[in-house]
């Protein structure tokens, strides 16, 4: 009821301009409201004016290149945001402001930094006339949509810790939720809920255990080692109106790579977890990693459908993780439905009795070397997944990849991260998967090297990119490539598609530039 | 654009200055590490040469894509433009390269710069008056907190916080730590700083791979690996021990096209045991089939170079025939065999081979 009234309340200050919020819950087809398009995580499009018969028709509309500073060098691997025909992004320290028709610039905003690791931002979040966005200075920033000025900053994380921010905020009715980046050293991760309008701190829930006899504390040796535990924030989660549940994925326990100080599952590090958005309270977990030790976390996009499962109606989350596995789980409750090998590893002994991988204790990180698959990039990594609706299938840039993992710090009790992985040699590909089976549908691999975002859309296509520059669009049932455009640089984010005065547009970015591609006829 | 006029400048250079040209090594560090993260946290950082073979090594196992002589030419230009002397000595902090971007590392911009001969000194008041309970490292212990992990020592610069901590009496009182003068807290916050800064993965290296077995390898080599059909101990291979060190050779026998090559990955080739360069054999509907050496091939497209220089570039059609060969093969596909003890003990035969 309270929640009917603030949307009702919401949705008239903010209908001349600004995001109606009830946009955030519908498929997306003239707004990308946020990070995923919808809540869902599913990147899927309802939009099929651009489909299979007339792909070969699709034209380069604009082109527009980012440029962060003087020497350039900026990556753009956030997903854009369309609000009002506007497209809102980021790199590190960095926001634009651009028109979704044409590619010209309305704004931009430089943030004077004081430091951080500026490895990539994944983009911005939006609630009615506000931008929020992360700075790798552990501030979050509110701007405002109209002019890029701005309206307000909180320190969201400690730079002395080398905590850093890097995710695109969610946004869930007036709740801001932001997460933190950085394993360099040995802290806790946790997630954040702010006010929308000042930025206060709403709630914190920590990702590891603050003190024995917490839930999860029999996970770890001792509290100080679990209060140093690590667990980063990286991505965006994923939210369910319906059950009031936002999915979290968390990251990498710490030490990184040697764990000997760190015996146990390591709870509630490499999992999903469902939080309640209004309190930040835990409903469930499922552990995608117990006792990581090989940087594998389990930041992907817990991706939210409805399927059907032994002919019952099931509501779903699926994750592809980076250490190889593809689980299916109700969300709901967390329960496990399956759990299959994506591409094939090396490090399990199979799976537990609630759908988690046991680890292969000679698989962990070795002085004199162990030879591991996935490699530290993983069987995936951050770049977005795709689930399709009419296909049944999910679709994830994966790798198949070995090196070696080392043991670079032999004493009691290594801090940081304490060894490495070196070396290499792998493939890449898309995978279809059957999430009714767990089972891989069909593989498309790639020449080189490839780890793009995905989109998939009604018009019966998946778009992606692979590893030479090239912006392919491929049949969504069988992997066949249908399309393709050399954009001189390998795709950086995950591409998305709107309708704006009835024409359907495709915009994507390679390095530091967007291109914006249309079906002008 | 401006990479078309990098390489018309590049083209005008003789070919000898190529590696040197400090433009070439910036162009290919854009590239090979500009594709998934800005170049400045690399940047960021000074590191002695052996240091950024490390760094670009775990980058390689990342995912980093380029030839070899890409990845030369960036080690090359990072070992000639940041090297630790940039930072200060390659235990400073990242972030402090010589002015240079500095803000873009992990951690703040303004963070503690160790000044080594200080840290010496620290290490002495440290041994007298903190080791007993914070241990060697300053990672603590059952009487005494980890250091390392304190925010206390984390906000410190040069002894801001540790000073005014230590004189409001030291928790234990086992030692008045009041006593010590400002010098020697600033030496003390040197060396905290610097076993912090040791935990850093910069700082870090491979230990000891040397642990199998020689004959178990060399049975190896000649049995089930079947190394020799093509490599031999007197050929090849003859003083790799003493041309490569044990992890040298270990990454170069299981990744021999090195660099992380992916599937289409070319060119790559260690300091070890030359390797032949992939080829592809291209068949067009009419017309004799051609071979060379595999320039690039997506789906869309191949380009190849024949034995006389020359450059072929085709569309992938569906009657157009492309059969690649990856003389590296074998090697991929021991990946799915060897066990962890066969790799050490292969190791350990090749390092015999002196």
């Amino acid at each position: 009821m309270k929640a009917l009234i603030l949307v009702a309340f919401a949705a008239t200050s903010f209908a001349a301009e600004g995001l109606d919020p009830a946009k955030l819950g519908a498929p997306p087809t003239d707004s990308w409201p946020t990070y995923n398009g919808d809540y869902s995580g599913r990147r899927y499009s309802p939009l099929s004016k651009i489909n299979q018969t007339n792909i070969n028709s699709l034209t380069l509309a604009w082109v527009y290149r980012a440029v962060p500073g003087p020497g350039g060098g900026g990556r753009i691997s956030a997903t854009p945001v369309l609000v009002n025909g506007i497209l809102y992004f980021t790199m590190p320290d960095h926001v634009w402001a651009i028109d979704a028709r044409t590619g010209r610039e309305v704004w931009r905003f430089q943030w004077t930094s004081r430091g951080g690791d500026h490895i990539g931002n994944r983009g911005v979040g939006v609630y009615g006339n506000w931008l929020y966005f992360e700075t790798p200075d552990c501030n979050l920033v509110s701007l405002n949509l109209r002019d890029g000025k701005e309206r307000w900053h909180k320190t969201i994380c400690d730079l002395d810790q080398y905590y850093f921010g890097s995710m695109a905020p969610l946004v869930v009715r007036n709740h801001v939720i932001t997460g933190v980046s950085g394993d360099d050293l040995d802290r806790p991760g946790y997630i954040e809920s702010h006010d929308p309008e000042n930025g206060d701190l709403q709630w914190r829930w920590y990702v590891v255990p603050q003190r024995m006899g917490d839930p999860g504390s029999d996970s770890w040796p001792s509290e100080e080692a679990m209060k140093h535990g690590g667990g980063m924030t990286w991505l965006t989660p994923t939210y369910d109106p319906g059950l009031n549940m936002i999915y979290v994925p968390t990251g990498n326990p710490q030490p990184v790579i040697a764990g000997k100080a760190r015996p146990g599952a390591n709870l509630f590090t490499a999992s999903i977890v469902a939080l309640n958005p209004d309190s930040g309270k835990m409903q469930w977990y499922f552990q995608s990693s117990p006792h990581d030790t090989h940087d594998w976390d389990a930041t992907q996009t817990p991706v939210l459908f409805e399927g059907e499962i032994n002919g019952q109606p099931r509501k779903l989350v699926a994750q592809a993780s980076r250490n190889g596995y593809f689980f299916v789980l109700d969300r709901t409750n967390g329960k496990n439905i399956s759990s299959t090998e994506f591409v094939k590893v090396n490090w399990s002994k199979g799976v537990d009795a609630k759908g988690s991988p046991i680890p292969n204790p000679a698989k962990e990180p070795q002085l004199d070397g162990a030879l591991v698959t996935p490699n530290q990039g993983g069987g995936t990594n951050w770049p977005p997944p795709t689930y399709n609706p009419d296909t049944g299938l999910f679709y994830v840039s994966a790798s198949r990849a070995f090196s070696v993992y080392y043991i670079y710090d032999p004493s009691d009790k290594p801090e940081g991260w304490g060894g490495n992985d070196r070396g290499g040699w792998g493939e890449s590909m898309i995978q279809a998967i059957d999430y009714k089976t767990g089972k891989v549908k069909w593989t498309h691999k790639w020449e080189d090297g490839a780890r793009s975002g995905l989109l998939s859309t009604a018009g019966k296509l998946l778009f992606a990119g692979d590893g030479s520059g090239n912006f392919v669009a491929l049949d969504a049932s069988t992997g066949k490539a249908l399309w393709h455009a050399n954009l001189g640089n390998s795709v950086s984010n995950g591409p998305i598609t709107y309708e704006l005065d009835g024409t359907q547009y495709l915009v994507v970015a390679a390095g530091d530039t967007l291109y914006g591609f249309a079906m002008l006829r | 654009m401006r990479f078309n006029v990098f390489l018309a400048a590049l083209c005008a250079m003789p070919a000898g200055l190529l590696a040197q040209a400090p433009n070439a090594g910036r162009a290919a560090l854009q590239k090979v590490c500009g594709a998934c993260h800005s170049v400045e946290i690399v940047t960021a950082h000074g590191r002695t040469r052996a240091q950024w073979q490390e760094n670009i090594q775990s980058m390689i196992a990342r995912g980093a894509k380029g030839t070899e002589d890409e990845f030369k030419l960036v080690l090359d230009y990072l070992a000639a433009e940041y090297g630790p002397a940039a930072s200060g000595g390659p235990l400073a902090p990242p972030g402090r390269a010589g002015g240079r971007a500095r803000a873009f590392a992990p951690g703040p911009a303004d963070q503690h710069v160790v000044d080594e001969a200080a840290a010496l000194r620290g290490r002495k008041v440290y041994a007298a008056e903190c080791i007993t309970c914070h241990g060697t490292h300053a990672r603590g212990g059952d009487r005494g907190a980890d250091l390392i992990r304190s925010e206390i020592v984390l906000h410190d610069r040069y002894g801001n916080s540790i000073g005014p901590f230590l004189k409001k009496g030291h928790p234990t009182q086992t030692t008045p730590a009041a006593q010590l003068t400002p010098e020697q807290i600033a030496d003390l916050s040197h060396t905290l700083h610097q076993e912090l800064f040791n935990t850093l993965r910069p700082a870090l290296e491979i230990q000891d791979v040397l642990t199998g077995d020689p004959k178990s390898g060399a049975a190896y080599f000649n049995g089930a690996g079947r190394c020799s059909t093509c490599h031999s101990p007197t050929g090849d291979l003859a003083h790799i021990g003493s041309r490569l060190d044990p992890p040298a050779i270990q990454q170069q026998f299981l990744f021999p096209g090195g660099r992380g090559g992916f599937r289409g990955g070319r060119g790559g080739r260690g300091g070890g045991a030359a390797t032949k360069p992939l080829t592809v054999t291209v068949s067009p509907a009419s017309g004799a089939p051609i071979t060379g050496a595999l320039v690039h091939m997506d789906d869309f497209n191949v380009a190849l170079r024949d034995g006389a220089g020359e450059y072929h570039s085709f569309k992938r059609t569906p009657d157009l025939k492309v059969v690649k060969n990856d003389p590296l093969q074998a090697h991929h596909e021991l990946l799915d065999h060897y066990t962890d003890k066969n790799i050490h003990d292969i190791v350990a035969y090749l390092d015999t081979l002196k």
